[in-house]
């Protein structure tokens, strides 16, 4: 049946072909490009169809200007704006097959946790799948050059690239080489029910670096739960909330303010706690270098204070 | 033993009508979705599909491929489910004769749990025979769950329920013990594995289809063979024995065959409770405690109350899915309540 359809198909697209004058996409042989799961992926043509099944990729395909060809997204992609009033597919982790099959999307963007259930269950459906892994700075960059790529929009992504490297590098070039001994000792908090943080070999521990700060948790591996008393013994100089999780508020920032037992660290009593919008950094799009300049802003105010 | 059956009638009419609505509700849930299509487009690609018939295909592809490769697998997984839930409640309920008994008393939600998160927490990936990591490695927990509870339980020969029914209870809150810690130290992969602990058909397909389905078979022929002994066990243990039962192979027999089928339905699709304590006690209820209707009768409304259940799953709020152990219990619980209350001086056992 699998068959069937795929010669119906083949059929429809080469009296498409036979049809429309030779545009310059029909023109683009087949493409092979690995993705960031070391999947290689085959595309016939400039995809015209995309589902972004995350919100990271749904606010890169909006920056390289492909929003008219983003016809199925999540639930949570809330950024930019306009990504609200298109079809959801689902969510983030449960994704609804039958409303993506519905769509005929010619590319669906995945990302790692599609890894092991959806992107078989797409793939056997017939349909391209392309993931996106990003668990540093560089492979943000990196899987947005690789989203300009298959949407043939190389050209967008690299000076999106550039410009976002610029940004990095005005940050970087002031913290590379700062020693140990000025980077203040830094307290990320994604939620505080239980109280967590994100440890080492997350995208915040190394941005927090970057940023010319030392992670409190960098001993602690992803994101995982930290007892206040870790924190108190720590003594972060600068406590930096995320906000916007869940329902929206500024939970994390409140409990920083009110928790008596926080009062006695020096980021509470030289009132150097921040909030951050959770998404900045949480997101591995292209508002990751927004994050970075945040941050450098919020840890060393005297080097990256805008006036 | 002066068992009379007056109502050989009404339990005929019983079997054929949950047999109108068990193909009624299928056909219901193959036509609802959260992409809407028309109910005869439904019926036609459905039709099309049968040897002999001929239709010329004017739906698009992709209807297509949502009711045969989405829908068709769903609705059949959630079938053969629900009825090895149920069917192996009653027996576990029948075998021990304590009508709290559910499919998972001796051990094997927790162990198939165990099992489950450790596949989660694997840091590779395999697939063999249409089987993943997951499913195999929450079966394998599930039936070494319940070996070891029966190992502990056995007494010489003999294995007494009630130390059965302990000794799997404290394995369970063991295994949960440790499902728990690998839970919060599991980071990115914690919402996968709650997800899957509440329960999910949202990604069958075919091959998992053809896994379950002859586990199912088999042992739902296997336990509806031995109704009759079950009945007989309802009495003593001692007069069963008398009355000509080799009760401990029975027994054996009955325990291995329910819990086959439980391991292998929650190992695709996670520990969904409610159905197997539920649906045998609704189906005693109203048409009372002979295990040979009782069994089959089970079999056919476990199934098409997990058909149900799945649908409201994937419709109520669409394109979010519920968690289809939820639906059990929001649906199931007030149900069993309204029978209890209704049928007041029934007595159970």
């Amino acid at each position: 049946m699998r068959l069937v359809t795929l010669g119906i198909f083949v059929v429809l697209l080469s009296l498409f072909a036979a049809c429309a004058p030779p545009a310059e996409e029909v023109v683009s042989s087949t493409m092979e490009v690995a993705d960031q799961l070391g999947r290689v992926v085959k595309l016939d043509k400039i995809p015209e169809r995309i589902i972004s099944l995350s919100p990271s990729n749904t606010e890169i395909l909006f920056a390289l200007g492909l929003a008219d060809k983003v016809v199925g997204v999540t639930e949570y992609c809330d950024y930019p704006e306009a990504a609200k009033t298109i079809d959801k597919i689902g969510g983030f982790s449960t994704v609804d097959l039958e409303r993506v099959v519905a769509l005929s999307p010619d590319l669906v963007l995945a990302t790692e946790i599609h890894e092991a259930r959806i992107i078989p269950k797409l793939k056997a459906m017939g349909l391209t799948v392309f993931a996106l892994d990003p668990k540093t700075l560089g492979e943000v960059l990196e899987s947005i050059a690789l989203v300009g790529e298959v949407t043939g929009k190389g050209e967008e992504a690299s000076q999106l690239v550039a410009e976002m490297r610029s940004r990095i590098k005005v940050v970087t070039d002031k913290t590379d080489n700062m020693p140990e001994a000025q980077r203040p000792r830094v307290f990320y908090i994604t939620w505080h029910d239980p109280l967590m943080t994100p440890g080492a070999e997350t995208r915040h521990n190394e941005l927090i670096r970057m940023a010319g700060g030392t992670n409190i948790a960098r001993d602690l591996s992803g994101y995982a739960a930290i007892s206040l008393e870790a924190v108190i013994e720590a003594n972060p100089q600068v406590i930096i909330a995320g906000v916007g999780m869940g329902s929206g508020e500024d939970l994390t920032f409140r409990y920083v303010e009110t928790k008596p037992r926080l009062k006695s660290v020096d980021a509470c009593i030289n009132h150097k706690v921040y909030k951050i919008d959770v998404d900045l950094a949480g997101r591995p799009g292209p508002r990751i270098t927004d994050a970075l300049e945040q941050l450098a802003e919020f840890i060393h105010p005297e080097l990256f204070k805008k006036d | 033993m002066p068992i009379h059956f007056p109502h050989w009638r009404r339990r005929a009419y019983a079997i054929l009508g949950l047999l109108i609505a068990f193909g009624g509700v299928a056909a219901f849930a193959m036509t609802v979705g959260s992409v809407q299509i028309p109910f005869l487009t439904t019926c036609r690609v459905l039709l099309s599909q049968l040897p002999l018939v001929d239709i010329t295909p004017t739906w698009l592809s992709t209807t297509e491929t949502i009711i045969l490769e989405i829908r068709l697998p769903r609705v059949i997984l959630a079938g053969l489910v629900g009825a090895a839930l149920a069917i192996a409640g009653a027996t576990y309920q029948g075998l021990f004769r304590n009508p709290l008994a559910d499919p998972y008393l001796i051990g094997v939600a927790q162990g198939a749990a165990l099992g489950a998160v450790v596949g989660f927490l694997l840091p590779f990936d395999w697939h063999g025979m249409g089987v993943g990591v997951i499913p195999l490695l929450a079966f394998i927990g599930a039936l070494v769950s319940v070996a070891i509870v029966y190992s502990l339980a056995r007494v010489g020969k003999t294995l007494p329920m009630t130390t059965l029914i302990l000794a799997g209870v404290a394995l369970g809150a063991l295994w949960g013990s440790i499902v728990s810690y690998l839970i919060i130290t599991s980071g990115e992969k914690m919402h996968g594995i709650i997800f899957w602990l509440m329960g999910s058909f949202s990604l069958s397909e075919w091959s998992e289809v053809k896994v379950v389905l002859p586990y199912v078979v088999v042992g739902v022929v296997i336990i509806l063979l031995y109704a009759r002994s079950l009945n007989v066990m309802q009495l003593d243990e001692e007069q069963a024995q008398q009355l000509g039962i080799a009760v401990e192979k029975v027994k054996l027999i009955l325990l291995a065959a329910a819990t086959l089928i439980t391991a292998a339905a929650v190992s695709f699709v996670g520990t969904i409770g409610f159905v197997g304590i539920i649906t045998p006690h609704a189906v005693r209820l109203i048409w009372g405690p002979d295990h040979r209707f009782l069994l089959p009768l089970s079999v056919l409304s476990g199934a098409i109350f997990l058909i149900l259940a799945d649908l409201v799953a994937r419709t109520a709020l669409a394109p979010t899915e519920i968690p289809i152990g939820v639906i059990t219990a929001i649906c199931g619980a007030p149900f069993f309540l309204y029978l209890l209350r209704r049928k007041k001086r029934a007595v159970f056992f």
